[in-house]
């Protein structure tokens, strides 16, 4: 069966759309976002295989497009993915010991999945959120002003 | 300062502006509506007499930039460049998620007077906000006779288009932005050509900055000269600062193009934390030469921070107190570097790495004071022997901080041990360290 069902289908034609007809490649990142979506947080090989063929290119140049970048993943995350900000602004305003209490609470390494499947964690550079900072960003909420209690506290939440 | 008069931010506490009724009401489409009965030259025209520099980064004259693109009868493209990633940066993703419309007026604007159909907005993908906002925008300007076949009801025909990120600071590069949005990895183009010759699927394109598109409308309404006098010399109208670090109220802030660096951090932001005092200040994005406390008076525009030999960049106002350990602060930036190097230029890839590399042996106490001759060999190898401006954008904040700071960088060596950013603690050495 395929992975590109008849909804994704139609949310694909619609971004294909958008591009000129013989310019289909450019559609790549966005349809790689809805797969990745609908995979639940990763790309399997299997699937970049079907969006290239959706798109009449080569595997390869969906794969290199998946390991480029960041925020394509073909290991799989936890249901809630967190982004946590190490880059300067951020650092400045304390989140190493945000990170720390993270990994703390999580007991996993970046990148790694927690065993219940609900949590996974990156330390990724400047979310362009600065003033907020120490910042973390699940999905799309972005949750600013960390202290190690705080963030634990919405790991707590987002675990319930 | 406070009782400046906004524009590009003006909408912000306006929520009913997200949709196009909304924006209309508050003054939009005036502009563009204006724009759509003068001629397209008269627009370049007027956009190069207000001064609009690039807000981007590199602060070229907006207007000189689409005089650049090329004459074809073929398609030609404009692509908006929202994929804000520069540290210390967060003033494009507001300005598409609080007032989507003005960006796409100043799109419109844009595209008519350079005889463009088709636009594509890069939005950073992890702006999940601002792509819906922009998303819901489009989609009602096309509902509404704004966009499509027929702009507000002349013959002129304009496609947008979203296109998200995936996560890669290189693609805020114009050309690696270009590379993305074909479907690539967003590895940079050597220039010449230029993307206003040959850019998106080889054809001519202009590539500007949301900040900048989102004075365009501002421009048409009040004219050049009014443009002008809100700034100052060669760099007209106001300008969105980002402040973030140790300062009482870090934030973003339209102001002025000629208000200074001391006014931005002691009258704007309320200057630093009580019993701290200022050691340094990025001025214009991480990527920027970074600035001792003697020299903040010194105006926020492009050309009088290149006169002290940094620059406005993104006008991103990182504040350290004398809590910071500037060895550290540069680590995390050569850390940065070393992980956004696209990798296809030897120089950039091993250079920055190495530049982490050495740094990251002197945080953790072994560092050797030959290593500070050795960073700037290395540097010395990376600068203009590369595709994009990464390279530079790592050596430039990595000679400063070194040049203005040695004596702390040849203590923190001396001592040899792994001192904390913040608070001048002293930190274990983790395992696996070298």
């Amino acid at each position: 069966m395929s992975l590109i069902h008849e909804q994704l289908r139609a949310k694909f034609n619609i971004v294909l759309s958008r591009y000129p007809v013989d310019q289909k490649q450019s559609a790549v990142i966005p349809l790689l976002h809805l797969l990745q979506e609908d995979l639940g947080g990763h790309i399997t090989l299997e699937g970049q295989r079907e969006v290239a063929d959706f798109l009449g290119i080569p595997v390869a140049k969906v794969h290199e497009v998946v390991t480029f970048y960041t925020m394509l993943s073909e290991k799989p995350r936890g249901k809630n993915h967190l982004l946590v900000c190490r880059t300067l602004p951020c650092a400045l305003s304390g989140c190493e010991s945000v990170i720390n209490a993270i990994h703390t609470k999580l007991n996993v390494k970046p990148g790694e999945v927690t065993l219940d499947g609900k949590f996974s964690y990156e330390e990724v550079e400047c979310l362009a959120q600065c003033h907020l900072g120490p910042v973390l960003q699940v999905r799309d909420q972005v949750h600013g002003n960390l202290t190690p209690e705080s963030a634990i506290q919405l790991i707590d939440k987002l675990g319930k | 300062m406070t009782d400046f008069q906004k524009y590009l931010t003006k909408n912000f506490d306006n929520p009913a502006a997200l949709t196009l009724d909304g924006y209309v009401a508050s003054g939009g489409y005036v502009a563009l509506k204006k724009a759509l009965g003068m001629q397209p030259v008269e627009i370049i025209d007027l956009v190069k007499a207000a001064n609009l520099r690039g807000r981007g980064g590199a602060g070229f004259p907006a207007g000189v930039k689409w005089g650049f693109l090329a004459k074809t009868d073929g398609p030609k493209y404009l692509c908006v460049n929202a994929d804000e990633g520069e540290p210390g940066t967060f003033k494009d993703g507001p300005l598409m998620e609080y007032d989507p419309h003005q960006l796409i007026e100043g799109v419109a604007i844009a595209c008519f007077a350079l005889g463009i159909h088709s636009a594509y907005i890069y939005i950073r993908g992890e702006f999940y906000n601002s792509i819906r906002a922009v998303e819901r925008a489009v989609q009602d300007c096309y509902k509404k006779g704004v966009l499509g076949k027929g702009v507000l009801g002349t013959s002129f025909a304009l496609d947008i288009a979203v296109h998200p990120g995936a996560g890669a600071y290189i693609c805020g590069e114009e050309t690696g932005l270009l590379s993305s949005l074909e479907g690539k990895k967003g590895m940079p183009k050597l220039k010449p050509p230029f993307p206003a010759v040959k850019g998106l699927w080889g054809c001519p394109t202009i590539v500007n900055n949301v900040e900048t598109l989102a004075c365009v409308p501002h421009i048409i309404n009040v004219g050049a000269d009014a443009w002008n006098a809100l700034g100052c010399e060669k760099n007209g109208g106001t300008k969105l600062y980002c402040v973030s670090g140790h300062v009482v109220k870090p934030g973003y802030y339209e102001l002025p193009h000629s208000t200074t660096l001391r006014q931005l951090i002691y009258d704007v932001c309320g200057g630093t934390k009580p019993g701290r005092t200022l050691k340094a200040v990025v001025p214009g994005g991480s990527s920027s030469p970074i600035l001792l406390p003697e020299e903040i008076d010194v105006r926020m525009d492009f050309d009088s921070l290149g006169k002290i030999g940094t620059m406005l960049g993104s006008a991103a106002v990182i504040v350290m107190d004398d809590s910071v350990s500037m060895v550290r602060a540069l680590h995390n930036l050569l850390h940065f570097y070393s992980h956004e190097s696209c990798g296809q230029c030897t120089p950039c890839r091993e250079g920055t790495h190495w530049l982490h590399v050495i740094l990251e042996r002197i945080v953790n106490g072994q560092g050797k004071i030959e290593d500070l001759d050795r960073i700037q060999d290395i540097c010395g190898n990376m600068v203009g022997n590369t595709i994009c401006v990464l390279a530079d954008a790592a050596v430039l904040p990595t000679q400063s901080y070194i040049k203005k700071f040695r004596p702390e960088f040849e203590q923190y060596i001396r001592a040899g041990k792994r001192v904390s950013l913040l608070g001048g603690l002293i930190e274990t050495v983790p395992v696996g360290a070298h």
